[in-house]
């Protein structure tokens, strides 16, 4: 850690943490719900419990990127954040807005309010206070790190995170754009859900990766900047028209149907370009870095991301495949590596990566959060396949043979068991992350001979 | 065969690339859905106007060379001659334009809209698409008409001759093969 | 090459377009497709001073082929 100013990222962190705990717990519950219905039906309806679960990880994935950009900026750019103040003030703005959330979820308070009751909209439930906080948030972050990369070295890193956090910020405007015609209220909807996760966000996603590939392999920058622009270029145009895939059956014209199936078959396509690029990246790598932990983060996050955003996408993102599975588990498995590969993982990976430097715990060997990895990813695995067959069982059952919903999900009850005991390991997993990113002083594994040897010939890490 | 080893400039490449694989994947898919009732795309094709398409071709290969030309003017340090090429290319693309114009409107009057057929929906969607891309591409060329950097203008002649490419591999499979 | 001869070149295929445009059959799409294909080779290697008999011309000019006579095969059963 260089720069005094990015110690800020460790409290963004930190609350990121605190929330990836809350969503992954209450994910569990509701893996629960789905074997025994009934559990907290009074006191925790299923579909609060999964607003819950779904705005929490979207805002500690944001709180992560915040906290990267905090992180990445000052390095890139060569000098302090413009103003700490203004990331303490924005982060107290994130923090009440999402105490307020949670009141909101749990209690409604103020059903009906149109200021501060919930919206109903899926994944926009925030009351409109809230929404309009994230919005003065996102404007003080963005004139801040602005100002920050303005002053500074412009480096392909910085300009790639700024494009990106400025689509999501200005994205995010749609928020509050409610047409009362359902059909242009879902069509401006999916600006939000999908051109964040599927447009911007892989741009924030790539500019992470390049710059631990940077720090973690040493590989010139011209080599990174190059795959870079690929794959911003590969990720806009495929993503943009690609939300075209969302417009197939809610009252959309039906040419939506072939721009959405051709574009978003090639989003897979940037997905892959950046597991090749790391992969590429360590095999020419020049250093041997002692943060063996971020480096699994990475590579794992670019392979869940290319099998969970790409090819479970690709699985049902086509028309004539999605009138049948629309809206069935398959949807579920995807969401949930999607998810997982590609930002919890990078999340996780540039928070093991400055851990153990914010922190000063060289050296390190960072064992129990390589130990978490597996666990948590082959969790998510585990669940993702399972719902892959839990959601094949039910398109055939339900969709070709037209069995009714209930007696279909009677039918999946052995999936959804098995589902659960994979959200255990997730949560396992998940908790074991956070113990180990934060609490152990030092945890080193003495290296043996061969290691000695090694560490003898190769560049000294940054 | 690495990505510096293409001529020019590399993000140019994977535009043409994808597009390629776009229009590709939208005229196999036309292709595809035509064997679901091959009489009626052959009469939904009959109504359209294969000598417009053709003329068109003309236009748009015309304006290619001359793009060419322009790049060639500009490497030598010719900027006038850049320039009137690179404006007769734009000529062109208005001109391709146009011509779209004129077929498209015959097709709306004689009620060939976009839900008619499934053919027209691709037709719309395919020759749309391309004529998006002119008109984007005529921007393109009087963008890089403005400073005269030799790489950029071999990047904007690039787009226009993924636009002249992207047009003849179109023309076959959605007007003639009936 | 010079550009005079590759312009001369593509309109002379589209001659050839629009003359095989009147004659039905198997026989004449295929030979509309493999102009269309010469016509890319030359806008591809003339225009785009793609590098004849590389391997990046390879990588355009034989998915091309193959794409086309796929289109063929679509067209002709």
């Amino acid at each position: 850690m260089r720069y005094h100013s990015q110690r800020i990222a460790y409290a963004y962190f930190l609350v990121a943490m605190v929330l990836f705990a809350v969503q992954v717990t209450i994910g569990l519950i509701m893996g629960w719900i789905y074997v025994s219905p009934n559990f907290l039906s009074e006191l925790l309806p299923f579909n609060i419990a999964r607003m819950l679960h779904t705005n929490s990880l979207v805002v500690w994935l944001l709180l992560g990127f915040f906290g990267a950009t905090y992180y990445i900026l000052p390095e890139e750019a060569e000098r302090e954040i413009h103003s700490p103040l203004l990331a303490w003030i924005q982060l107290g703005i994130f923090v009440l807005g999402t105490a307020g959330v949670v009141v909101t979820y749990l209690f409604d308070l103020f059903h009906g309010h149109w200021l501060l009751g919930k919206e109903g909209r899926e994944f926009l439930e925030q009351p409109k206070w809230v929404k309009l906080g994230i919005a003065v948030a996102a404007v003080i972050f963005m004139y801040n790190v602005s100002m920050t990369a303005l002053k500074g070295r412009r480096t392909a890193v910085t300009n790639v995170l700024l494009m990106g956090l400025w689509g999501l910020v200005l994205l995010w405007l749609f928020a509050f754009y409610n047409p009362a015609n359902l059909v242009l209220d879902k069509q401006y909807w999916w600006w939000v859900i999908h051109l964040w996760v599927e447009g911007v966000w892989e741009l924030i996603m790539a500019a992470i990766l390049a710059f631990l590939m940077l720090k973690l392999t040493g590989v010139d920058r011209e080599v990174v900047e190059k795959w870079l622009y690929v794959i911003v270029a590969t990720a806009l145009f495929s993503g943009i028209l690609g939300t075209g895939h969302h417009y197939y059956w809610i009252g959309l014209p039906a040419y939506w149907q072939w721009i959405g199936s051709i574009f978003s078959s090639f989003e897979i396509v940037p997905f892959f370009a950046m597991m090749s690029f790391a992969f590429v990246m360590v095999w020419k790598g020049r250093r041997d870095h002692p943060n063996k932990a971020a480096l699994v983060w990475s590579l794992g996050c670019t392979v869940l991301a290319f099998f969970g955003a790409g090819v479970w996408g690709f699985l049902h993102t086509l028309h004539g495949v999605n009138y049948y599975t629309h809206g069935t588990q398959i949807t579920a498995a995807h969401g949930h590596l999607a998810f997982y590969g590609a930002y919890v993982c990078l999340v996780l990976a540039l928070v093991t990566y400055c851990m153990p430097l914010m922190k000063n715990r060289d050296p390190y060997n960072q064992v129990l959060n390589m130990a978490s990895f597996w666990l948590m990813s082959s969790g998510m695995v585990f669940m993702t396949v399972t719902l892959t067959f839990a959601g094949t069982v039910q398109t055939h059952l339900q969709r070709v043979e037209g069995g009714f919903f209930m007696d279909v999900q009677d039918g999946l009850a052995l999936f959804y068991w098995m589902r659960f005991g994979s959200g255990v390991a997730v949560v396992l997993g998940a908790l074991l992350f956070i113990y180990a990113v934060l609490f152990p002083r030092r945890e080193v594994v003495k290296a043996g001979p061969v290691q000695a040897h090694k560490d003898g010939h190769l560049e000294a890490a940054e | 065969m690495r990505l510096q080893d293409l001529p020019g400039e590399p993000i140019m490449w994977v535009l043409i690339a994808s597009e390629l694989l776009v229009f590709a994947a939208g005229i196999t898919a036309m292709a595809g859905v035509r064997l679901t009732d091959p009489a009626g795309f052959a009469a939904a094709q009959a109504q359209l106007h294969g000598w417009m398409a053709a003329l068109n071709t003309a236009i748009l290969v015309t304006s290619g060379f001359f793009a060419a030309r322009a790049e060639r003017a500009c490497r030598r340090g010719d900027r006038r001659g850049a320039r009137v090429g690179l404006a007769l290319a734009a000529l062109g693309g208005a001109g391709f334009l146009a011509v779209k114009a004129v077929e498209y409107a015959g097709d709306l009057r004689a009620g060939l809209g976009m839900e008619s057929h499934p053919f027209f929906t691709f037709y719309y969607l395919l020759t749309g698409f391309h004529a998006a891309h002119v008109l984007f591409g005529i921007g393109v060329l009087a963008l890089v008409a403005i400073r005269l950097r030799t790489e950029e203008v071999q990047a904007g002649a690039a787009f226009w001759h993924m636009v002249d490419l992207v047009w003849v591999l179109l023309l076959p499979p959605v007007y003639l093969l009936g | 090459m010079d550009l005079t001869r590759i312009w001369l070149i593509l309109l002379g295929l589209t001659g050839a377009t629009t003359a095989l445009a009147f004659v039905p059959g198997p026989v004449a799409a295929a030979a509309l497709l493999a102009v269309a294909l010469f016509k890319a080779r030359a806008i591809l290697g003339g225009f785009l001073h793609l590098e004849r008999g590389s391997g990046w011309w390879a990588a355009f000019v034989v998915p091309l082929t193959i794409w086309l006579v796929l289109i063929w095969g679509l067209h002709v059963i």
